[in-house]
């Protein structure tokens, strides 16, 4: 488990949590989203240890508690790893670190990567597989993926969403992943969190926000309804509402539709730009 | 070592369809019990193996098993993984069911269409004498 109490943090003056609680459960696939801006690296930097809090904490489970760092793999197309060094020279100074006497290369063989590589010459995905098969040796209670999933070309994205699914159905490892793309990542999802100012709009587990999020047509607008966002049309409009209940239909002249996570999304982020 | 099933299911997911995605899964794999396509005994893709093909939480595929034991399409053995039962009693009403929720879903998108029971009653025809 993850337990964020009172967490504050600031870059310089710009504030950007201010006594912030969130609780992730153990072997939970969690998506952290929202606008540009709004935090989300930022928290998985802080959860990983990069960033030091201002105010507060954040606790881990016990087994992990006494040496936290040591559980977390953090996977990031903003963090250089041993540049200049080649890939078995990198897998050998990762072992030396960790205390790790078998590395298992399996990933690497899907890759076109050469161990003679420098890896600064790798591609993104290449990295992204890379960096993967670094922290999987590590064994990791705790996985936190930011972005990268959708910077990776169609064939290595396959063989990374694989060993994510892997580790959460072997290792019961806990997933964070910040995301504003959710194609081929949805249906491993547990649970949604959107960051809104500095704190949480919606969380909310999959199933649930699927039931409570629902698009309204219609031609008159539903002003007793709660409406995050509303794209016009010439003679109609789409209201999007949360939370939804089943007693709307009857106040409601129009159609209800339900949506994917996609749609769900957009419809919370095109509430914060109206 | 019991030789694994060769049955391949082939489950399409529709992320954009408002029938939840376990139900959709639960679906097919029911309708290739029912279609016969398994054999009493034959082993179901296992929970690791199904999550990775299909990109869905493993956690899900659990559920979809658990409720397919529970309604009595498949047997769990310890370790071994999950087994088709082919129940004769279940089977007739179930696909019945299944049958009859399927037409359901065809008649109503036919008539979103605006096609009338007459238009429905001969497409059916024609397909008999094809056959």
């Amino acid at each position: 488990m993850i337990e964020i109490k009172n967490l504050s943090f600031k870059f310089g003056k710009l504030k950007i949590f201010n006594d912030f609680n969130l609780e992730i459960p153990k072997g939970e696939v969690v998506l952290i989203t929202g606008i540009n801006g709004v935090g989300k690296t930022t928290l998985l930097r802080l959860i990983a240890g990069v960033l030091k809090p201002l105010k507060g904490e954040i606790k881990f489970s016990d087994e992990i508690s006494s040496d936290p760092r040591r559980y977390i793999g953090f996977i990031s197309d903003k963090l250089s790893l041993y540049e200049s060094l080649t890939v078995s020279q990198a897998i050998d100074f990762h072992k030396s670190i960790y205390g790790i006497s078998n590395f298992d290369d399996f990933l690497i063989k899907f890759t076109k990567i050469k161990k003679s590589q420098k890896l600064k010459q790798l591609s993104i995905g290449q990295r992204a597989i890379f960096h993967l098969s670094l922290i999987l040796s590590t064994n990791p209670k705790i996985l936190l993926i930011d972005e990268i999933i959708h910077s990776i070309d169609v064939y290595l994205r396959n063989i990374f969403i694989k060993e994510l699914i892997k580790l959460i159905s072997e290792k019961m490892v806990t997933l964070v992943l910040v995301n504003l793309n959710f194609y081929d990542i949805e249906n491993i999802l547990n649970r949604v969190i959107l960051l809104k100012n500095g704190e949480i709009a919606v969380n909310e587990k999959i199933g649930t926000l699927k039931t409570k999020v629902k698009k309204l047509i219609s031609t008159n607008s539903p002003k007793s309804l709660p409406v995050i966002s509303q794209i016009d049309y010439l003679d109609h409009s789409e209201y999007f509402i949360y939370p939804y209940k089943e007693n709307y239909r009857k106040q409601f002249d129009g159609e209800v539709i339900d949506l994917n996570l996609t749609e769900i999304v957009s419809a919370f982020i095109g509430g914060e730009y109206a | 070592m019991k030789k694994e099933s060769k049955i391949i299911l082939n489950i399409k997911v529709d992320v954009k369809s408002a029938l939840p995605i376990y139900e959709q899964i639960k679906r097919a794999i029911k309708i290739a019990i029912l279609s016969g396509k398994f054999k009493d005994g034959d082993k179901l893709t296992s929970i690791r193996e199904m999550a990775i093909k299909l990109k869905i939480n493993p956690n899900t595929i659990i559920k979809i098993y658990t409720q397919l034991e529970n309604e009595g399409y498949v047997y769990s053995r310890a370790g071994l993984g999950y087994f088709i039962k082919r129940n004769k009693e279940n089977l007739d009403k179930d696909k019945y069911e299944i049958f009859k929720q399927e037409t359901f879903d065809y008649i109503s998108k036919a008539s979103e269409f605006g096609y009338s029971y007459n238009d429905i009653l001969k497409i059916v025809k024609k397909y008999f004498k094809g056959v």
